[in-house]
């Protein structure tokens, strides 16, 4: 069967790319484009580790199909810094230790980018619910949480 | 969140000179890993890359009659299928140097299945083809004729007689005279001291109390994943995340009949390990399939094939018996310790038998472990192997000894703490202080004093790890600008390369920021073993240090010559050296003789490899506050605090994050994680959905009190600071529950139904 | 070599087999490559043994067997199974 051809934009960038159709988002942008900064935890939806938005909502790209992306605009954590520039919650993330092993850090930075466009003053508390979507399996999550309020302050000008 | 650092007052080490140890910078390969760009072992590919593809049994237990992979070869695309016959058969002998004894009978049976699947999800083929997509029609097209066998899934079942049995022929060693039945049990290990029926008569109480605990997996994020790139001239590369690539190397040697040094491991950044990558499960098939079909080949384990087919940590069913006096007095201890091993023996019962009653001062101790195999994954290692577990059961029987005479649990430990020369249950006696520092940290901390409210507990618990040193290797060569780059052996798993530029920055009087820190591959360093075992800050921080001060002895040489005086003339301080006693020569900065290198000599440079003894163990004391929802069962852990002896802190923030991690995982043990089994011997949970470990919105901040008794055998200080934290939590939240709702949990993971269900009966004792 | 002797015990259950279940001993040493070559030529096969299965306390400090670790008169050495590490 031939592949679909899907044209999108990714990090605001147009990208057109030819995938089967059970491929899904994550393998189109790990596999097909060669953006391996989301990665696979679980495949099911369930860790969050690859975290993406779509058209500015935020999904898990295990569970779209990659011709689902047509015409949409993907944002992946390759985009999150502005050139040599970090976002704050990158740059909070590195100052408060907030990663171990790092490998969860791109669907929580993209997670946490998501809440504080939508909430930028959130308590601890809502940190904690939106970001439970996202395992950590090293820190706790104390330094994680630290690092997004820490964040918000910063963006809100605190 | 609430951190505190405690210092003794009888400190041996002055840090009065210590600039860059105890704080926390940025890692120096921090940008990588929040800009995407780090790559982990998933993350490579070459061209002309295969995906590989692992056929896995649906049977707890079969012996394969056959495999008939002529169909999948024959499907277009497919390059490379291979099975068990495709290794070659390895001797029945367990070797060293590693720390462990291994079998590589067992090993080479456990990466693919020979005579018998002895799990679910057991491996027996595996496929290279052009695409994942294609692999995997490829693996439907394999046909297995097997011959169900009957499974035995629980540890106490398999001890049984008549028991199904895994292996045919394994005879019980440490039994003497050896028994002359085979059976599942592949170990007995005793460890005593005193006289044990003495010391329970001369006993005021006694607390005996039975516990079962399940398996947990280590459930690091990143599921198993490498490329392999293996030539017909019988050389190759493998990218792999893993906590050990020169481990990674010697057995995927070993397990091909390969040369060590035709193998060269890549380090991938490791997406979290916890002990459960320090083995090795795809490396092998994807450097055989490369070697078979003369492409490089990829390999990424599904969650699924974690949860079914890698290591999990032992469950366990023990019985704990502890005698004290009416003062308070510890006299006798007995322990009996059942693991499961899972299909293969190796639990990590002995630690268990070492660790459980190792926080105490008691003369009379007898510690017993039984290593038993099961139709289940393979244990793993997992952060302070076998402790945990007789640590749960050990720390609930010291509360109910507590209460039964009247004591406060913590004063209880407090006055059996061990100390330097308290004997162990293996031997000698403790050399190292530390855990009742750790007891006083928690009596001194407001949480302990803090009113609870309706249907809340709390509950305390200590714990021990013995802690590793052994081989590291590292070198340290100062850059043409007078910047410094160490390279190790060590993967780094959860900061140590900030680790190792803090304390070579430190011992050269440099910047942190001019010391630049990486992983070396298996070709570029000597032997290190692997990131586990908390030895990395403790053994390769000893190597980083002696590199460095092999470097300042000849960056003063360098200087020597360049002032025409004899080298005992200068010496190195802050970062320069200095003419004795002369005030005409201005110090030579060590950018200032890195410019002068070529004319002195050339490169200057150092390599270290040591074998570190001395690690000195760990110890933790820790409180936890609950509150128990009486209509549902379910516990919220309200409040948690870490106490742990980490010797000297090199970067705070990351043994911070070391004691919150490791509380959270025993928390994740405590309440909700578990295998749950069908008839047939099938994982029904294997996924994160059924598989709940510990989310955000479980827990509260994790507060730490950094406890520093420093150890004289490292150059700071330092001792390992990883595994202990998890050690007591089991017990903690067992503890605080019983203070809650008047019930003794003796049955992990102390989930909804279970809590329920304790409500619902009588109290006990 | 002069000087008190120093304490060798054996934990290790395997030990047991090379040494007919004598589990002490006192030995004249200085080091312990000098403490594993008597034993071995004691009890011929004990020092492979000692080498590649066990671990090493000396006065409490735990070590992997290696032949450099001074002993001193009077100190006690226990021959240890290996830990293993997570």
């Amino acid at each position: 069967m031939a592949k679909h051809h899907v044209s999108a934009t990714l990090n605001g960038n147009d990208v057109e790319f030819l995938c089967e159709t059970q491929q899904t988002l994550l393998e189109v942008l790990r596999d097909e484009l060669h953006h391996t900064g989301t990665k696979e935890g679980c495949g099911t939806g369930d860790c969050g580790a690859c975290s993406v938005t779509l058209d500015g909502r935020l999904v898990c790209s295990c569970l779209v199909l990659g011709v689902e992306a047509r015409g949409k605009s993907i944002q992946t954590i390759e985009g999150m810094a502005e050139g040599t520039s970090l976002h704050p919650l990158q740059r909070k993330f590195l100052e408060h230790a907030a990663l171990q092993c790092g490998v969860c850090t791109p669907g929580i930075l993209i997670a946490a980018r998501s809440l504080l466009e939508r909430n930028p003053d959130p308590s601890e508390e809502e940190v904690r619910f939106w970001l439970a979507g996202n395992l950590c399996r090293c820190t706790g999550y104390n330094k994680i949480i630290e690092a997004v309020l820490d964040a918000a302050r910063e963006m809100r000008g605190g | 969140m609430d951190t505190k650092v405690i210092k003794p007052e009888a400190e041996g080490r002055g840090d009065r000179t210590l600039k860059i140890v105890g704080t926390s910078p940025v890692r120096p390969d921090g940008v990588p890993k929040v800009t995407g760009l780090a790559r982990y072992g998933a993350d490579y590919a070459l061209p002309g890359m295969l995906w590989g593809a692992i056929l896995r049994s649906p049977h707890a237990h079969a012996r394969i009659r056959s495999i008939d992979s002529s169909k999948a070869s024959a499907l277009p695309g497919v390059k490379a299928v291979i099975t068990s016959a495709d290794f070659p058969e390895q001797k029945y002998e367990f070797v060293g140097p590693e720390r462990v004894a291994i079998n590589f009978w067992h090993m080479t049976r456990n990466v693919m299945a020979r005579e018998k699947v002895l799990y679910e999800g057991h491996a027996l083929a595996a496929v290279a083809a052009t695409s994942k997509i294609i692999a995997e029609a490829a693996l439907r097209l394999i046909e297995v004729d097997y011959e169900v066998l009957p499974h035995v899934i629980d540890v106490d079942e398999a001890m049984q007689p008549g028991a199904p049995l895994l292996f045919e022929d394994m005879i019980t060693r440490g039994i003497d005279p050896p028994p002359n039945e085979a059976s599942n049990i592949a170990k007995r290990i005793e460890f005593s001291i005193g006289d044990l029926d003495a010391g329970f008569a001369a006993a005021d109480e006694i607390v005996e109390m039975n516990f079962k605990t399940a398996p947990v997996h280590q459930g690091y994020i990143e599921p198993h994943a490498c490329l392999a790139r293996f030539d017909n001239k019988g050389q190759g590369e493998i990218w792999a995340a893993s906590q050990g690539h020169f481990v990674v190397r010697a057995f995927t040697a070993r397990l091909l009949d390969m040369n060590i040094g035709d193998v060269l491991v890549h380090p991938a950044e490791i997406g979290g390990g916890f002990g459960g990558k320090t083995v090795i499960y795809v490396e092998p098939l994807a450097a055989a399939l490369s070697r078979k079909s003369g492409h490089p080949v990829k390999i990424m384990m599904s969650r699924e094939d974690v949860f079914k087919a890698t290591g999990p940590t032992s469950g366990a069913s023990m019985t704990v018996r502890i005698g004290v006096k009416r003062d308070g007095k510890l006299v006798a201890a007995d322990g009996v310790f059942k693991f499961q091993a899972g299909a293969f023996p190796g639990s990590p019962v002995m630690n268990a038998t070492m660790c459980g009653f190792a926080p105490y001062n008691i003369p009379n101790v007898r510690s017993v472990g039984y290593d038993v195999v099961c139709n289940r994954p393979k244990s793993a290692a997992y952060r302070a192997p076998g402790s945990p577990i007789s640590a749960y059961a050990v720390e609930s029987v010291m509360d109910a000894v507590a209460a039964k005479i009247g004591m406060d649990p913590l004063q209880f430990r407090l006055v059996n703490a061990c100390r330097t020369g308290t004997p162990t249950v293996w031997g000698p006696k403790h050399a190292h202080d530390g855990c009742a520092e750790t007891l006083k940290a928690l009596l001194a901390h407001p949480a302990y004093a803090a009113p609870l409210g309706r249907n809340q507990g709390r509950g305390v618990a200590s714990g021990f790890w013995f802690n590793n040193g052994g081989e590291s290797s590292a070198t340290v060569h100062v850059n043409e600008d007078g910047t410094v780059v160490v390279a190790t052996g060590s993967m780094d798993i959860g900061g140590s390369r900030a680790s190792m530029a803090i304390m070579a920055a430190e011992t050269l009087g440099i910047e942190y920021e001019d010391v630049r820190a990486i992983v070396a591959d298996t070709a570029s360093i000597g032997y290190t073993h692997v990131t586990g075992g908390s030895r990395v800050t403790y053994a390769t921080g000893i190597a980083v240090v002696e590199a460095c001060r092999k470097v300042i002895t000849e960056l003063c040489a360098r200087a020597a010559m360049i002032w025409s005086v004899e080298k005992d003339q200068v010496s190195w301080e802050d970062g320069s050296a200095r003419r004795a006693g002369a005030g005409k020569h201005e110090p030579l900065s060590l950018k200032a003789i890195a410019a002068k290198r070529a004319l002195t000599g050339g490169p200057i440079g150092a390599e270290a490899s040591v074998n570190a003894g001395g690690a000195a163990p760990g110890f933790a004391s820790e409180l936890c506050d609950v509150e128990v929802d009486t209509e549902t069962g379910s516990v919220k852990i309200l409040r948690f605090v870490v106490a742990q002896d980490v010797g000297r802190a090199i970067h705070r923030s990351y043994v911070e994050g070391q004691m919150e991690g490791g509380a959270v995982q025993g928390i994740g043990w405590a309440l909700n994680e578990a295998y749950v089994y069908d008839d047939a011997g099938h994982l029904l949970n294997a996924g994160f959905l059924d598989y709940r470990i510990p989310v955000a919105s479980d827990l509260p901040m994790i507060e730490t009190v950094l406890v520093e008794v420093p150890n004289p055998n490292h150059p700071f200080g330092a001792k390992g600071a990883g595994e202990v934290n998890i050690v007591p939590v089991m017990a903690a939240v067992a503890n605080a529950i019983n203070n809650a709702i008047g019930r003794r949990m003796t049955e992990l993971p102390m989930s909804p139904p279970k809590v329920l269900a304790a409500i619902h009966t009588a109290p006990g004792k | 070599m002069g000087g008190a002797p120093v304490r060798v015990v054996l934990i290790s259950s395997h030990s047991g087999h090379y040494t007919g279940g004598v589990k002490e001993f006192e030995i004249e040493a200085r080091t312990l490559l000098d403490v594993i070559r008597v034993l071995d030529r004691r009890y011929p096969g004990l020092g492979e043994h000692l080498e590649e299965e066990t671990s090493v306390a000396i006065d409490g400090e735990i070590h992997e067997v290696a032949y450099f670790h001074p002993v001193h008169p009077g100190s006690e050495i226990y021959f240890i199974p290996k830990i293993e590490g997570g």
